[in-house]
């Protein structure tokens, strides 16, 4: 009985989506076009403020964290498992509601890099405290029996190794945070995803709005993706002389 | 700075009645040994018994619990004594090199010269690529450590410690992960710093190199100094159960 009736619905939505494709407007997508113009590029802006300051935030909570005591150590790893525990979405609504009660007022788009950079920021602290743990102990025990201060160690041998491993996770956490800045469409950003929502409800045409901007996160995702494929080539590269 | 000095303070590395604990294991039992200046100490002993962490704690990589240990007139541990500064006077080999990878062979040996010492670059990569040759590696200068053989990267690590200008030399073990075909060229180039009258401590069963520069051959087993003479007397003349059983093992190989 259960036969008849899914192949019933196979039927029917390769049905639908025939009429949908016959009825896919390309033309609608064509004059909307400087609209997810726009839309592409204030993600890409937002995303490359968002992970400057994602890299800001991760650069002081690795250092917190990799503190012998506990006195920044621990406040580091309250906050990298705060955000890591709980939904991105929660997170940009607590900031967008909470901000004003506390009689803090900014901009949707400030409330939204905040956000990406915040919890981002948790991944990227990670990210760099692998990539500086990964260093083997020998190359601290060469720097300290040469004399050199933290600082120095830090700066000459640990940072410029520990640069070459995190820039690939570095990137795959862009990504990330590409597509995560979806959300700020939620706050009335408008960005890419916002463009799409704007098609669908003006138009009641879902399909060639998110259609089209997942084609643009595709077209951003590449980008990175061929920049990670570089910088994995000259990393390779470099990689030959360990 | 005077009243840092050691009283009877002639040696260059003293351990008065050193002690150090891992945990509850005591790795250094009661050490007292002095070594003068221009001394060439050989270290020997069974695996896990001290003798990295003796000479590890001559430049503060190990930190000792009680006793006393006087470094070129400054006591360890002593607020008035600057470790980073000691530690500019102290070169250090390790067993694995550690050689810094992303630096060529030439920037290995000037990082510390240039950063710590304050040499002007251009003095101190003239220096260094001196300290190469006398290693002989001057073909290698711009080589970075994974294009190098495990001996040619000792070498380096040797200059790299030469680059300092340091007053105490102390090896780890320096050719124990070496091919047995690449020990003598690092041998060769530890004794010529022997004879230039170098103060050394060297953590090494190589007997060969011990009875052609060391003054002195110390023999650790569970932490504690067992036995310490000339190399003559120890290798001919052992005169304890333990050394004796020890040097069997070392001979049969
Ligand atoms: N960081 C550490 N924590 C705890 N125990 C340690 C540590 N380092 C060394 N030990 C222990 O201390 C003892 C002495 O170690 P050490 O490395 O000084 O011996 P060694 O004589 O150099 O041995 P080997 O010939 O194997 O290098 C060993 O029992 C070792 O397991
Ligand atoms: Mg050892």
């Amino acid at each position: 009985m259960a036969i008849p009736d899914t192949s019933h619905y196979c039927l029917l939505t390769t049905a639908y989506s025939l009429t949908m494709l016959e009825n896919f407007s390309f033309r609608t997508i064509v004059e909307y076009l400087p609209l997810f113009g726009q839309g592409l590029v204030t993600t890409v802006w937002l995303s490359l403020l968002s992970f400057a300051g994602a890299l800001a935030v991760g650069i002081v909570l690795a250092a917190m964290n990799l503190q012998r005591g506990w006195l920044f150590r621990v406040p580091a790893k309250a906050y990298i498992d705060a955000v890591r525990a709980t939904p991105l979405l929660a997170q940009l609504y607590f900031l967008y509601f909470g901000l004003p009660r506390l009689g803090i007022i900014l901009p949707e788009l400030v409330v939204g890099i905040l956000a990406l950079s915040l919890n981002s920021g948790a991944y990227v602290a990670e990210i760099i405290r692998a990539g500086i743990l990964s260093i083997p102990r020998g190359q601290v025990e060469a720097g300290v029996a040469s004399g050199m201060t933290y600082v120095q160690r830090m700066r000459l041998v640990i940072l410029p190794q520990a640069f070459k491993v995190t820039i690939p996770p570095l990137l795959g956490q862009a990504i990330v945070l590409v597509k995560d800045s979806a959300l700020l469409s939620l706050i009335a950003v408008a960005e890419l995803t916002r463009a799409g929502q704007l098609l669908a409800s003006d138009r009641f045409m879902p399909a060639e709005g998110f259609v089209t901007i997942a084609a643009f996160y595709l077209l951003l995702y590449y980008g990175l993706k061929g920049l990670a494929a570089l910088s994995g080539r000259w990393l390779g590269l470099a990689g030959a002389r360990t | 700075m005077t009243s840092n000095r050691s009283k009877n303070g002639a040696g260059m590395i003293e351990f008065r009645g050193v002690n150090k604990w891992f945990g509850a294991l005591n790795v250094l039992k009661d050490i007292t040994l002095s070594v003068e200046p221009r001394e060439v100490v050989v270290v020997c002993g069974p695996s896990g018994s001290g003798k990295s962490t003796l000479i590890r704690c001559i430049n503060g990589l190990e930190t000792i619990r009680d006793g006393d240990l006087v470094v070129d007139g400054q006591r360890l541990g002593d607020p008035a004594t600057n470790m980073t500064r000691l530690r500019t006077e102290i070169g250090f080999v390790f067993q694995s090199f550690n050689l810094y990878p992303h630096k060529t062979a030439l920037e290995n040996v000037t990082l510390a010269p240039i950063h710590v010492r304050k040499i002007p670059r251009a003095e101190a990569e003239k220096a260094g690529r001196e300290l190469l040759a006398k290693v002989g590696l001057a073909d290698k200068v711009n080589a970075y450590p994974a294009q190098l053989s495990g001996g040619q990267q000792q070498r380096v690590a040797i200059a790299r410690c030469l680059g300092m200008r340091p007053k105490i030399m102390l090896f780890d073990e320096p050719t124990s992960a070496l091919d047995p075909e690449m020990i003598s060229e690092v041998l060769d180039v530890m004794v010529a710093v022997a004879e230039e009258g170098m103060t050394m401590m060297v953590v090494t069963h190589e007997m060969g190199f011990a009875r052609k520069v060391a003054q002195r051959v110390v023999f650790m087993d569970a932490g504690a100094i067992v036995e310490s003479g000339t190399p003559e007397e120890f290798f001919s003349h052992p005169k304890t159960d333990r050394s004796r059983a020890f040097l069997s093992k070392i001979l049969r190989h």
